[in-house]
């Protein structure tokens, strides 16, 4: 072989991985969307569409019973039930509206709202004549409030971490979503601890000389709402801080350089490019919370069931048509919702160009500032995250090391001997946090670019990409306790084929793609309000420059939105550490458990070993977050 | 022979796209159907070598100082040519009614854990006498050992107790005195005290409701309930929440829970005057757990040993003191520590829903007694 043979050779084998590497860019995108609507079909699609079946079918024969029978029992639909039943009797139902209005009542009484206190407070109470809200009203009603604790708690985060500048602050906006990890056993038990009646908060007001009160005890729902908003509270202010740090600078100077006060360049500017972002936090929060299972029966009791309650015993008492018709409703409530939404977030695009982040001012930079009514409440939001958000995390971890008679480290003992001793068919704990960390990136590379192409395909296009957006939303809007018996008749029993085959899905790859499908939708509503925002003429001039889409994406788009994506990296990896209900039905029989698995397996007579596993999920998770955070924070700017 | 005939993927993974796996049904995949009762004759030379699968719940094997290891150990001891390997389905029972209802192969030889209500659930979803194998109850030696009373009355004979709790109430004597009946659980005295579990989804939830009907009769329970919710009772998720959330906590000084309970009060150093126990009407309602075999076991003549094996003297001392609940042999079968016997309370009176009554109607008396509460 002569000399020029072989370069000639070496520049076509360039040329040609050049070509590749062209095509590969050109077609980055296309092929990524199609990966993506392929793990949708599989991990997705079909095991909800097994289930989801059973709604419509009745042995093979499509019918609407299940769904009539449903919708006009007053159980699930209280007053509606009737309009559902005879939708057409308009009259009947105007003149039973009438007379309800004409029953409502407004008085004025006086009330002691602080028990112990002797505090008179005029108290507004609406008499009505009582409304029959129905299971599916209820849930509606509790997701609301809710929502609103939610928004509260986590705006007021999401403004102290985007405009002051403390001591810790990158490492508390890492820790923001920590709470999201929790498995529900375990917020529960950290909410006995810290404020059941021997519980943290009343040890520490048995020192000031007042208390025991019965916290839970004196209005359970107040207590589930708490709950709630110890899970979504943080969501909200993750997705509202991602926002916050990439308002342009330069327009909040505009409008104030054109004479607009402070706060009218706050309203003018600033808060139309956080909505957005607040609206999809109260969304997801709204979705959640509509979907709650373990946490209300845990702390609020069968008296405050939601849909999911009924869903999940219609499933163990395998009723599975009945089950499937709540979940179709209750999926058509949240997935109608999610349109909604995104129709108002695709009419906002265009706003502002990205650029310069807004600067942060030191939180307490002097003792005179300190005390200015601004930063008192800011110390008052401080006092009330410690009791909401620390207290029961605190508890939890106190539990871990205390027993009936005090101090002990035998839970710990316990893990370290199942470690070193437990047989295989045991958990070991090494290897639930093992698996977990190697899940939760593995989740990252598959969700991250779903999430981003979801964003990318569907935020420029109109209506249309508003319906294909919202059914990518499928994940959060189904039921978890439906998606797991879907998964286990569709993909862990295997989907019979012609000549006695079975295609079965299980195991690590088949958890990493289950992770990733859940954990998508968030980093598209981190990423989508954003790139909504930039301005389309950026990537129709990179693409006129004869970037392909891809590069205009990598190159352009993406270091712009870096706080979303980040913040949605952040999600997906939370989401992959906490996920429980799809993990433990594929990771049965083998060693492809969880942490959150292995927290719900050591739970036992007492819930020593299983706080202790919770623990050091917290910690691992809390360490892994920050470096999440630190390494993203490199993109960002 | 050892394994069901299962054909392997067929480069399984490339063509399923990812952790895919293709595989093919084996022929001689389900057993010997229903059966007839005359199934299973004893054999001259019975196979007692190969891999015994049981499947079981979660803290035989996983829990603090479980039974499962020691069982395991044990019985491949005594049985030097079998292995023992542990399953544990994520749904119970229901994951066989499922996995037969799908026609999809079932991994397990023995079913270690059947309440009464699993068989209902079995009967109702499947043929009637599915799932597990009528059992010759002559092949399993030690089977007369079990106490009268712990029958658990399945006209298809398909499993055997191998141990029994008894749910109770667990109070607090510095809050509140022992209640002598169900009724005084409705008094004053006890307003806003009592902590219960959804009947819906906890055992001993399901077995207090079942105590109530059994009690006040299926048309007077749900009367009996309205006046208990008239009194304040809290019912939450499940034991754990119940006991180690709220009770534990003091949110409450009653809580309906096991009568073995004094043995962690005493193990734990718990303060054991907020661990004394009450029957009301002199009842425990009793929850025997039983284990059957598999219609389509591969391993038969190993599962009969094993069921036999679990009741032998040492392997129900085991069981009942790691599993903290009652033998299901009668006393002078079995050895008990001391401090077992001092604290493990048993009621003067067992009562129990059995098969019968249960078949047709546990679904609707839960669902019922549910509604009630959760009615917005």
């Amino acid at each position: 072989m002569s000399r020029p043979d072989w370069s000639v050779r070496v520049a076509g084998l360039r040329q040609r991985s050049t070509a590749v590497r062209r095509w590969l860019e050109h077609h980055a995108l296309s092929l990524t969307a199609l990966a993506t609507a392929g793990v949708l079909a599989v991990m997705l699609y079909l095991p909800v569409g097994v289930v989801f079946v059973n709604a419509a079918f009745d042995d093979g024969v499509a019918t609407f019973a299940f769904f009539r029978e449903v919708l006009t029992d007053p159980f699930y639909f209280g007053v509606l039930a009737d309009v559902f039943a005879e939708p057409l009797a308009v009259r009947t139902h105007l003149e039973s509206l009438l007379g309800w209005l004409a029953a409502v009542s407004v008085s004025v009484s006086l009330e002691y709202p602080i028990p112990g206190v002797p505090l008179p407070i005029p108290w507004p109470s609406l008499e009505t004549p009582g409304i029959r809200k129905g299971l599916f009203g209820f849930t509606a009603y509790q997701a609301a409030l809710s929502t609103v604790a939610s928004v509260a708690l986590g705006l007021s985060a999401a403004y102290i971490l985007a405009n002051y500048e403390f001591r810790g602050r990158r490492t508390l906006r890492s820790l923001t979503i920590l709470p999201f990890v929790l498995p529900g056993i375990m917020v529960a038990v950290g909410f006995y601890a810290m404020f059941g009646r021997t519980g943290t908060l009343n040890q520490l007001l048995g020192i000031a000389g007042v208390g025991p009160y019965p916290f839970i005890e004196w209005n359970p729902l107040a207590i589930v709402i708490v709950a709630h908003a110890f899970y979504n509270a943080p969501l909200v202010a993750r997705v509202t801080v991602a926002a916050w740090e990439s308002v342009d600078v330069r327009t909040v100077e505009t409008a104030r350089s054109l004479g607009a006060s402070p706060r009218r360049a706050f309203r003018d500017v600033v808060v139309p490019q956080l909505l957005p972002a607040v609206l999809t936090g109260a969304l997801l929060t709204f979705i959640f919370t509509f979907m709650t299972f373990p946490i209300v029966l845990a702390l609020g009791g069968l008296q405050l069931a939601t849909v999911e309650v009924w869903i999940y015993d219609r499933v163990r008492r395998l009723a599975y048509s009945e089950a499937a018709t709540l979940a179709v409703l209750e999926t058509i409530l949240s997935l109608g919702l999610t349109y909604a939404y995104l129709r108002y977030e695709s009419a906002q695009s265009g706003l502002a160009r990205g650029a310069t982040s807004p600067s942060r001012t030191p939180l307490f930079p002097d003792l005179r500032t300190a005390l200015s009514p601004r930063r008192l409440a800011i110390v008052g939001y401080g006092l009330v995250t410690l009791i909401v958000f620390v207290g029961p995390m605190a508890s939890l971890v106190v539990g871990g090391v205390t027993d009936g008679s005090g101090f002990t480290t035998r839970h710990y003992a316990f893990l370290l001997e199942r470690q070193l001793e437990g047989a295989d068919y045991q958990t070991l704990p090494w290897i639930a946090i093992r698996n977990s960390l190697l899940f939760g990136l593995a989740t990252l590379a598959v969700a991250v670019p779903m999430g981003i192409v979801v964003s990318v395909v569907t935020v420029r296009a109109d209506r249309g990409g508003a319906i294909v957006d919202t059914l990518a939303m499928l994940p959060l809007a189904v039921s978890g306790v439906v998606f797991g018996i879907g998964l286990l008749q569709g993909l862990v029993f295997g989907i019979p084929l012609p000549g006695g085959w079975r295609i079965q899905v299980t195991g690590a790859v088949a958890i990493v793609a289950a992770h990733a499908v859940a954990a998508y939708p968030f980093v598209t509503r981190n990423v989508s309000p954003l790139l909504a925002n930039l301005d389309p003429a950026m990537v129709e001039s990179a693409r006129a420059l004869g970037a392909s889409r891809y590069r205009a994406l990598r190159d352009v788009e993406l270091p712009l939105v870096a706080s979303g994506v980040v913040a949605g990296t952040a999600f997906a990896f939370a989401i992959s550490i906490g996920e429980f209900s799809s993990t433990v039905i594929l990771a049965s029989g083998g060693d492809t458990y969880t942490m959150p698995v292995a927290v719900e397996r050591y739970l036992g007579r007492r819930s020593g070993p299983a706080i202790a596993m919770g623990t050091v999920l917290l910690v691992i998770t809390a360490a892994s977050f920050v470096v999440v955070d630190r390494v993203g924070g490199r993109f960002e700017r | 022979m050892k394994r069901r005939t299962f054909v392997g993927a067929v480069g399984g993974s490339a063509v399923a796209g990812f952790a895919g796996c293709l595989t093919r049904d084996g022929e001689n995949d389900q057993g010997n159907g229903n059966g007839t009762g005359t199934g299973d004759p004893e054999p001259e030379d019975p196979d007692l070598e190969g891999e015994l699968r049981v499947a079981t719940y979660e803290s035989m094997v996983d829990g603090e100082d479980p039974a499962g290891p020691w069982l395991k150990e044990a019985f491949e001891e005594a049985y030097s040519d079998a292995e023992l390997t542990w399953t544990v389905p994520n749904n119970g029972i229901n994951d066989y009614i499922d996995r037969e209802q799908q026609g999809a192969d079932i991994d397990a030889d023995v079913y270690l854990g059947a309440n009464v209500d699993d068989l209902v659930r079995v009967d109702d979803n499947l043929d009637d006498g599915g799932l597990l194998r009528d059992l010759n109850v002559d092949r399993i030696d030690r089977a007369d050992r079990i106490r009268d009373g712990l029958d658990m009355g399945d006209p298809h004979g398909r499993v055997l107790a191998y141990d029994t709790g008894y749910i109770c109430l667990v109070y607090d004597e510095n809050v509140v005195d022992e209640p002598e009946t169900l009724d005084d659980l409705t008094v004053p005295a006890y307003e806003d005290a009592l902590l219960a579990q959804n009947a819906q989804q906890s055992d001993p939830g399901q077995a207090f409701l079942l105590w109530t009907i059994d009690a006040y009769g299926e048309d007077g329970y749900l009367d009996y309930w309205q006046g208990l919710m008239d009194n304040g009772i809290r019912v939450l998720n499940d034991w754990s929440e119940s006991y180690t959330g709220a009770y534990m906590e003091g949110d409450r000084p009653m809580v309906v829970s096991y009568s073995t309970d004094q043995v962690f009060a005493n193990q734990y150093d718990y303060d054991m005057s907020r661990h004394q126990i009450a029957f009301p009407n002199d009842q425990g309602y009793a929850n025997p757990e039983g284990m059957g075999i598999f219609e389509g076991a591969s391993e038969v003549d190993l599962a009969y040993e094993f069921l036999d094996f679990a009741l032998s003297s040492d392997a129900q001392a085991q069981i009942a003191q790691r599993n903290v609940q009652f033998p299901a042999v009668a006393a002078e079968h079995v050895d008990l520590d001391e401090e077992f016997d001092r604290y493990a309370h048993v009621p003067p009176e067992a009562v129990t829903i059995g098969y019968e009554e249960l078949r047709g109607s546990l679904d609707g008396w839960i669902e019922n007694w549910a509604r009630e509460f959760a009615s917005q």
